[in-house]
């Protein structure tokens, strides 16, 4: 079973497009949106009409919970003053164009998804979230402490969790097993597609393959695998400096 | 948002071909797939591969889960029987369906307040454990709270209903039973399905604020039959299409 992985997108339309035509190569079996489809670029609309249309499964990111509720939060953590001025111009901006269907659909989205295995006589739950399980903007880097990432990990009882909100993809095996039986848990950062931050400009995602023979005791028995693909840039860039958007936004999106 | 939700087909693929259609047409924001892909007929690969085409999120029922133990010879082909609707199924299939999950869940907090859809092949304690119209009120009450479910989805025994349960807490609990797209068994030939209807409001304080939609799709019932006629597969599988039982 492969399933892909994608999330914040950031109404970035001309790389969501680049990453269908990629994914349709790659003969996946199932497909869900972890959040963030909007803010930051000139296509929230469309953006959300896409993955409506083609009926994904999808959770709410932090920017979309604000949008949904035509607040002037998304709960990102802004660092200068700097940043905090150009994040009130994209979300006052987002919230100026998106339409009452789509601001409805962000609205009714869920926190987190589940799928709950019993392979082999085990039981292992894959858990999707947008920033953590506890909180939609919590941030979870790939230095997080062990002990920190396992307790949240528990917590969930998630087995595998996945997680976008960071724009930073990486993959983390972690071993919560006790008196010597191995219990191995997976952090997964899948990454953005449409506003990475990783220093690389291109989109990415992931695909998770689970085995038939997967178990928590054998750390190889998932395959994760990290995708980066091409898009036209500066068609997201250019889409930045025409619209009312601050320019350090197009200059992010060639830049990554 | 709205959900569209389908169950046992039993590779039906005139059935699930009209109620394809007919969903597309609706244009649902999300579809998940309740299990119960194969079995009682003649096209499990045409099913399984549309599904996979179009990556609907799928989950494992015990006619998908009964391929696991099936082992085919190339003389299985020949032999005249029920195993034959399982025998037809492709090695990649085989394993597609062997890494389904067996609930899927999504958890939300519209306002403020948690609210669960739980999907489930047969319910949350077994796959092929049948939760009825009539199955016991306390029963079920404890289900739903043994899994945290407001809102519980199944499939199984091909008999849609929806039905609203008032928890001892005071609240309003519902489990809805997707009926089947390709076997019926109500008396009523045409496939089934739902379409969950939840807004902003959504909520388990109160009955309306989440609708249910019963979906019911004609195909040529007819040309199926025919179909199962014309194979190895029992000819009670074929009655079974026309009387809907």
């Amino acid at each position: 079973m492969k399933i892909a992985l994608f999330s914040d997108i950031h109404a970035n339309l001309p790389a969501l497009e680049a990453f269908f035509k990629d994914v349709e190569t790659r003969n996946t079996d199932a497909i869900y949106c972890l959040g963030d489809l909007v803010g930051y670029n000139i296509w929230p609309n469309e953006v959300i009409d896409e993955i409506r249309r083609r009926g994904i499964p999808t959770i709410a990111g932090n920017y979309d919970w604000g949008i949904g509720r035509s607040s002037d939060d998304c709960g990102c953590a802004y660092k200068t003053d700097e940043e905090k001025a150009m994040g009130k111009v994209s979300i006052s901006y987002t919230n100026g164009i998106v339409k009452d269907e789509q601001r409805a659909y962000l609205r009714t989205l869920p926190a987190h998804i589940r799928l709950e295995y019993q392979l082999n006589h085990d039981k292992r739950n894959i858990l999707f979230v947008h920033g953590s399980p506890r909180k939609v903007n919590e941030y979870l880097f790939e230095d997080r402490d062990e002990k920190s990432m396992l307790r949240i990990m528990e917590q969930a009882d998630a087995d595998i969790m996945c997680f976008g909100h960071t724009h930073q993809p990486y993959h983390r095996i972690l071993n919560s097993g006790t008196d010597g039986n191995n219990h191995f848990r997976h952090a997964i950062n899948i990454g953005s597609v449409g506003k990475p931050k990783d220093k690389d400009p291109l989109g990415g995602y992931v695909i998770l393959t689970i085995n038939p023979d997967s178990t928590v005791t054998d750390q190889d028995s998932i395959k994760v695998e990290f995708i980066r693909f091409e898009y036209d840039i500066e068609k997201a860039a250019k889409a930045v400096e025409e619209s009312p958007l601050p320019n350090e936004y197009a200059d992010m999106l060639r830049n990554g | 948002m709205r959900i569209a939700l389908f169950s046992d087909i039993h590779a039906n693929l005139l059935a699930f071909k009209a109620m394809l259609k007919d969903m597309d047409s609706q244009k649902p924001d999300a579809v998940y797939c309740l299990g119960d892909l194969v079995g009682y007929h003649i096209n499990p690969n045409e099913v399984i591969d549309e599904i996979r085409r179009r990556g609907i999120a799928t989950l494992k029922g015990n006619h998908d889960e009964k391929v696991e133990n099936i082992i085919t010879t190339p003389e299985s082909l020949t032999e005249p029987g029920k195993k034959y609707a399982y025998h037809l199924i492709r090695e990649d299939n085989r394993e597609y369906l062997r890494t389904l999950p067996a609930h899927i869940r999504l958890e939300y907090k519209l306002n403020g307040e948690k609210l669960n859809l739980v999907f489930a092949h047969g319910s949350t304690r077994s796959i092929d454990e049948y939760v009825l119209v009539d199955t016991d009120e306390n029963y079920v009450l404890d289900l739903l709270a043994e899994s945290d479910a407001d809102l519980l989805f199944v499939g199984h025994s091909h008999k849609p209903y929806h039905r609203i349960l008032k928890s001892a807490d005071g609240v309003f609990k519902h489990v809805v039973n997707l009926g089947s797209v390709g076997k019926p068994k109500d008396g009523d030939p045409k496939g089934c399905y739902v379409i969950l209807h939840l807004n902003a409001d959504s909520s388990t304080a109160n009955t309306d604020s989440t609708e249910i939609e019963f979906r019911r799709v004609e195909y040529d019932v007819e040309a199926s039959v025919k179909a199962i006629l014309e194979s190895p597969l029992p000819m009670e599988f074929a009655d079974a299409l026309r009387l809907a039982k």
